[in-house]
């Protein structure tokens, strides 16, 4: 079947099976290098892509579910300010990601802060949630969280958090 | 590879017109349930696939002065983005314990209703707490309580060829809410379980006890629930012990599960229930 989707601001009109998961039709037909799916249950967080603007794990996903609907990924996401914030909120603080992870903790943040400007620590452990990679350390990576909405905030509204 | 036929219906009449026509249709709202517990790379799917997330008359959430309606497709996240006052204490802490935020975002109330191979961890609270689900097919429509969506062997029954369209849940708070999750967080295993007890207090007595136990099977005794009910807080231990052994004597009787965890709780309960 095909299945007509937006994905990354194009038009597309992917080649799938019934039975096919998203990061799968999103892989094979775009050959989108920043999806893995390891675990096939939601817990690895390597296959996170936005959908119709909200966070999912798209190997939760069957790929017909995707039709007509809006499908961002790393490779969109990358483009955007905040993602240069996350990464100087990793460096300062020495809690850059291992290259399994490292995209699926940027989605994860990125998502935070464009949801929640000035997240508790309590929001963030909930968003990191969604990766499962032991890699870094956690309180480590809070502050880095917080470091990233300060130097968001400041960027947007020229102001400290 | 088996390939499905899938069908996106844009309304009820729709998918009511597809259950006429085949009434062992997959109706697919979130899917979490059914494609997580795949391990495999390909999804199994029956024959014909209907994806009903998108249908608008499943996502509507009505708040009224007695209950919460909502339509079954809407996910998780549309419940918590609702006013922490339209939801009835502690339907919103229990729907934040479920999975991830991602997971949330694309599971719905009515997927975690209508699992048939074990209830899940909406089922007990909903149960506890009388919420009644509506059922459409095409030869009606009829609303049931939740509790009744329990078969005589004790394991989840979903009426074949019917849609769960909405569900009502009673804006009522109880004073003594209780509830301890058992075994993995994110998909349940064969030891995974739910355990919930609610009941009111009212001039030091206790009233409108439930007491709901589920996993792959689900245990509660309405007969057992009312002789707790009316009794004092201050009732003497001995009664209250005498009470526990008759309620484990007929867990174990039943033989639905392990009966260890089911009493060390049952036990807890009764201890802050009764002074």
């Amino acid at each position: 079947m095909i299945i007509d989707v937006t994905v990354n601001g194009v038009q597309r009109h992917l080649k799938s099976r019934s039975g096919d998961r998203l990061v799968d039709m999103l892989r094979k037909e775009l050959r989108l290098s920043s999806l893995n799916a390891d675990c096939l249950q939601g817990r690895c967080g390597k296959c996170l892509v936005f959908m119709d603007g909200r966070i999912v794990h798209s190997c939760l996903i069957p790929a017909f579910k995707a039709r007509g609907g809006t499908i961002l990924t790393f490779e969109e996401i990358a483009k955007n300010p905040e993602v240069n914030d996350i990464e100087k909120a990793f460096h300062a603080t020495h809690t850059q990601p291992c290259p399994f992870c490292h995209t699926a903790k940027t989605m994860v943040i990125f998502d935070l802060l464009s949801r929640v400007p000035l997240p508790s620590e309590e929001d963030i452990v909930e968003a990191l949630d969604m990766v499962s990679c032991p890699c870094g350390d956690p309180i480590g990576l809070i502050q880095t969280v917080k470091l990233a909405a300060e130097l968001r905030n400041k960027r947007k509204f020229n102001r400290e958090a | 590879m088996k390939l499905s036929e899938v069908f996106y219906p844009q309304d009820v009449e729709e998918i009511l017109g597809l259950i006429r026509k085949n009434p062992d249709i997959l109706l697919m709202a979130g899917g979490t349930g059914i494609v997580g517990s795949q391990p495999s790379r390909t999804i199994q799917l029956p024959e014909q696939v209907a994806s009903i997330a998108k249908v608008q008359e499943l996502r509507k959430t009505i708040r009224t002065e007695q209950f919460l309606e909502m339509g079954a497709c809407t996910t998780f996240t549309g419940i918590l983005s609702l006013a922490p006052a339209s939801l009835p204490d502690p339907l919103g802490a229990v729907i934040k314990s479920i999975g991830n935020r991602a997971l949330r975002n694309i599971a719905t109330i009515g997927g975690n209703l209508c699992s048939r191979s074990r209830f899940l961890d909406l089922w007990p609270f909903l149960s506890c707490m009388d919420a009644q689900v509506e059922f459409r097919s095409p030869s009606g429509t009829r609303w049931a309580s939740v509790g009744h969506l329990c078969g005589e062997d004790n394991r989840p029954l979903i009426p074949p060829g019917s849609l769960l369209s909405r569900l009502r849940i009673p804006h009522y708070n109880y004073d003594f809410v209780y509830y301890r999750k058992l075994g993995n967080s994110l998909y349940p295993t064969a030891d995974s379980a739910m355990f919930v007890c609610m009941a009111n207090i009212v001039r030091d007595k206790v009233e409108d006890f439930r007491l709901v136990f589920s996993g792959e099977k689900a245990f509660r005794l309405k007969d057992k629930e009312m002789s707790v009910s009316g009794r004092k807080t201050n009732t003497p231990k001995r009664e209250i012990r005498g009470l526990v052994a008759e309620y484990k004597k007929s867990f174990e009787e039943m033989e639905l599960f392990d009966s260890r965890p089911f009493a060390a709780l049952l036990e807890d309960v009764f201890g802050r229930l009764f002074l």
